[in-house]
């Protein structure tokens, strides 16, 4: 018998095989498709994330460099920028950058902290201290593609709470948003969570449904708070190589000239209101070279020497680990000061009365060659009264002579910058603002301007009766001597500082903000992390 | 006679069943086995991308706390690091949150005190937040000021380390978060590294 071949079914087991290969590369590829694309969206998020931060911090450092301006390129200061909503500072331009269109945007705006440490926003009411700044950035990083969630973050209904409420007490840190990698990296899918849920400035003000500038997009957000670099801080001596000093029988202390006068018994009272402001008068030295003697009534500081507490009465710390270095002095700009053509220099006894008070940052600005003899500066009268009155003197030669000196009346802020040598009697320095018992000695301030490498410069301080002292030198570059024992109001910044007279050392802490501003340093960084 | 037997109505011999049996239950059997171990593989895939993100995860909470810390300090098994951070929001219970309860949620201004010889910006009076990352079975645990969180947790081994250096006047973390997955039993593991700085001025330690 034969059967007939059924032509129809041939190819069946092909179909079954090809039918199964299908499915197995759909699930294949299913498996891979699923896998990629949360990784993908995973990894993309943490690239946003860390990229965010990086432009946040560029914000910062726009900021940052616009502020700089205000030594290099005054007059272009904030150009382009817009007047903040507070009043007190500017808002940059937004700024785009980078492969992945990265968005910056910071905020600076001026501030202030009192004689107890309180933060104030607007400028230091002191006109002769320097102003800090709170600059707060954000940065935005554009998430591409679809908006998606990543490995772990969905939100799903699980009976668990993933917002706070602004005020709440779940609202700490972490645990005020979010679930997986949403607890970290706060992704705005579609509107921007911070102004919704904390307003504009984050403080609970304006509250607003606004789209993401991105959509979706990761921001972030830092505040840095940028504090001057001036020339006396906290720092009764500073010398940038070799120390010697002071004599056995001397001390160094400080006190806080806005509190009231220097009083002696405050160093060792420690019920004093005051006892801290007493324990300042630091000493340090950039340098091993550090012969310490006397009772420092502060901190010791070298770089790489061997003192010890039992080299030196020292009262707070040392620390023999604290390089540093001081850059040369440079004559600042000038242009904006108020420029008067004479005297050009003082070989006799003279006495200058400015035509006006000037400003601190305009201060009247004489050019002398050189002073011999006793200068004396009275304040500007205007309608008949003194004014508080803001003098510069540049002296293109040497300060020095048996009878050169400078007598700062009340009411004169005076600056000397001498390219040249001191060598004057301490008694021919008399500092009388506000008055001879109390003398602040940021109201005599000397600079020196560094002389071209390889010439010295030197400051002699020469024994006289009575002496007191009041002012402050910063002279980078400048060998400075004291020869006698006075009673010394302020600081020096120096070169290399020699001294054997028994001296009483006061430093004032109301220094600290005071002096030509030198540079400016990020003091603070926290990040906004809601 | 010869049945004229019409080929519509011809049924399968038994051989051609067998055979057609043994061959479906063979492709069955692949295509049972192979969802089976690729439902396997996307498990061991997706877990392993999730503990791998885990293991980021870790890292980047790690950095984002040191970056804005005051002071770090890691255990000696490495296993534990406590991390003073500013307090920047003010919290219910706050000594301003006290007096003026509108202030809660909103941003802290700074206050200054100076410090062997420099600044240091400080966010309320009170004493800095406390964070504190440490190892609790499987999980990895963030507390700040006595709130937990579970940041990472894996049946897998998920190893954290954290070595803390401490500079002149700043600070650096080292971690390594080691990833060993029990589904890949020959395997050293998947180790990821990361290095920060701190911003702020180091103080010390509490």
């Amino acid at each position: 018998m034969q059967t007939k071949k059924n032509t129809k079914e041939t190819g069946n087991v092909l179909l079954c095989v090809l039918g199964t290969i299908l499915i197995v590369s759909l699930i294949g590829a299913t498996v891979l498709r699923n896998s990629t694309t949360r990784l993908n969206a995973s990894s993309n998020q943490v690239r946003a994330w860390k990229e965010a931060l990086s432009a946040a911090e560029t914000g910062g450092d726009i900021g940052f460099a616009e502020l700089r301006k205000q030594l290099s390129d005054p007059a272009n200061q904030w150009a382009g920028w817009t007047p903040s909503g507070t009043g007190y500072g500017y808002v940059s331009p937004e700024t785009t950058f980078g492969n992945s269109n990265l968005r910056a945007r910071t905020g600076v705006e001026t501030c202030y902290f009192d004689v107890s440490g309180a933060f104030h926003l607007g400028s230091n009411p002191d006109p002769n201290a320097n102003n800090w700044y709170r600059v707060r950035s954000k940065g935005t990083a554009p998430l591409p593609n679809l908006k998606r969630t990543g490995m772990d973050d969905a939100l799903t209904n699980d009976g668990l709470q993933h917002f706070a409420a602004i005020g709440s007490t779940q609202m700490q840190d972490i645990t005020a948003r979010g679930k997986g990698n949403s607890l970290l990296r706060k992704i705005d899918f579609q509107y921007d969570h911070f102004v919704a849920t904390y307003g504009p400035n984050g403080d609970g003000l304006n509250k607003a449904l606004v789209t993401a500038s991105y959509a979706p997009s990761i921001s972030r957000r830092v505040e840095q708070i940028v504090m001057p670099v001036t020339p006396f801080f906290d720092a009764a001596i500073k010398s940038a190589t070799t120390f010697y000093g002071l004599g056995s029988a001397a001390w160094i202390d400080s006190y806080d000239s806005r509190n009231g006068p220097y009083d002696p018994t405050v160093k060792t009272n420690p019920n004093s209101l005051y006892y801290n402001d007493s324990r300042h008068g630091n000493v340090e030295i950039g340098s091993a070279t550090a012969t310490i003697m006397g009772t420092i009534y502060g901190d010791v500081a070298t770089n790489g020497g061997n003192v010890t507490k039992k080299t030196a009465n020292v009262t707070g710390t040392i620390d023999n680990n604290v390089p540093f270095t001081l850059l040369d002095y440079q004559m600042p700009d000038t242009s904006a000061w108020t420029y008067q053509s004479s005297p050009t220099n003082v070989t006799s006894t003279k006495t200058l009365t400015p035509p006006s008070g000037g400003t601190s940052g305009a201060p009247i600005y004489y050019v002398f060659t050189s002073i011999s003899g006793a200068l004396t500066v009275n304040p500007a009268v205007v309608g008949g009264n003194p004014v508080d009155t803001y003098v510069a003197i540049r002296v293109t030669g040497d300060i020095s002579g048996g009878n050169a000196g400078v007598t700062v009346n009340p009411k004169v802020h005076l600056k000397i910058y001498f390219e040249g040598n001191i060598s004057v009697k301490n008694n021919n320095l008399v500092n009388q603002n506000p008055s001879l018992a109390n003398p602040y000695a940021g109201n005599l301030q000397f600079y020196g301007i560094s002389p071209p490498a390889g010439t010295p410069q030197t400051v002699t301080l020469n024994p006289a009766t009575p002496q007191t002292l009041a002012a402050t030198f910063y002279a980078p570059s400048a060998d400075v001597h004291e020869n006698g024992n006075p009673d010394f109001i302020g600081t020096v910044v120096c070169k290399s500082f020699y001294s054997n007279g028994n001296i009483s050392w006061h430093y004032d802490r109301a220094l600290n903000d005071e002096g030509q501003l030198l540079d400016f340093r990020i003091a603070s960084y926290v990040e906004d992390t809601r | 006679m010869r049945l004229g037997i019409p080929a519509k109505t011809h049924a399968f011999t038994l051989i051609e069943m067998m055979v057609a049996m043994a061959t479906a239950s063979a492709i069955l059997g692949v295509t049972v086995t192979s969802s089976i171990a690729l439902q396997r593989s996307f498990n061991s895939t997706d877990n392993y991308l999730a503990t791998h993100t885990q293991q980021i995860r870790i890292v980047d909470f790690l950095a984002r706390d040191v970056r804005r810390g005051l002071s770090v300090v890691s255990s000696v098994d490495e296993q534990t690091v406590q991390i003073q951070i500013p307090k920047y929001i003010i919290q219910a219970g706050d000594p301003e949150a006290i007096l003026n309860p509108l202030l809660i949620g909103t941003p802290r201004s700074p206050s200054r005190a100076i410090v062997s010889r420099d600044y240091n910006i400080n966010y309320g009076a009170a004493a800095p937040s406390f964070v504190q990352y440490k190892v609790n079975g499987a999980s990895i645990e963030r507390w700040e000021d006595g709130v937990r969180t579970t940041i990472a947790s894996s049946t897998d081994n998920l190893l954290p380390q954290t070595i803390d250096t401490e500079l002149a006047n700043t600070e650096y973390t080292t971690t390594s978060i080691t990833f060993k997955p029990i589904s890949v039993a020959d395997r050293s593991g998947t180790i990821v590294y990361a290095t920060a700085y701190l911003r702020n001025r180091r103080r010390p330690p509490p």
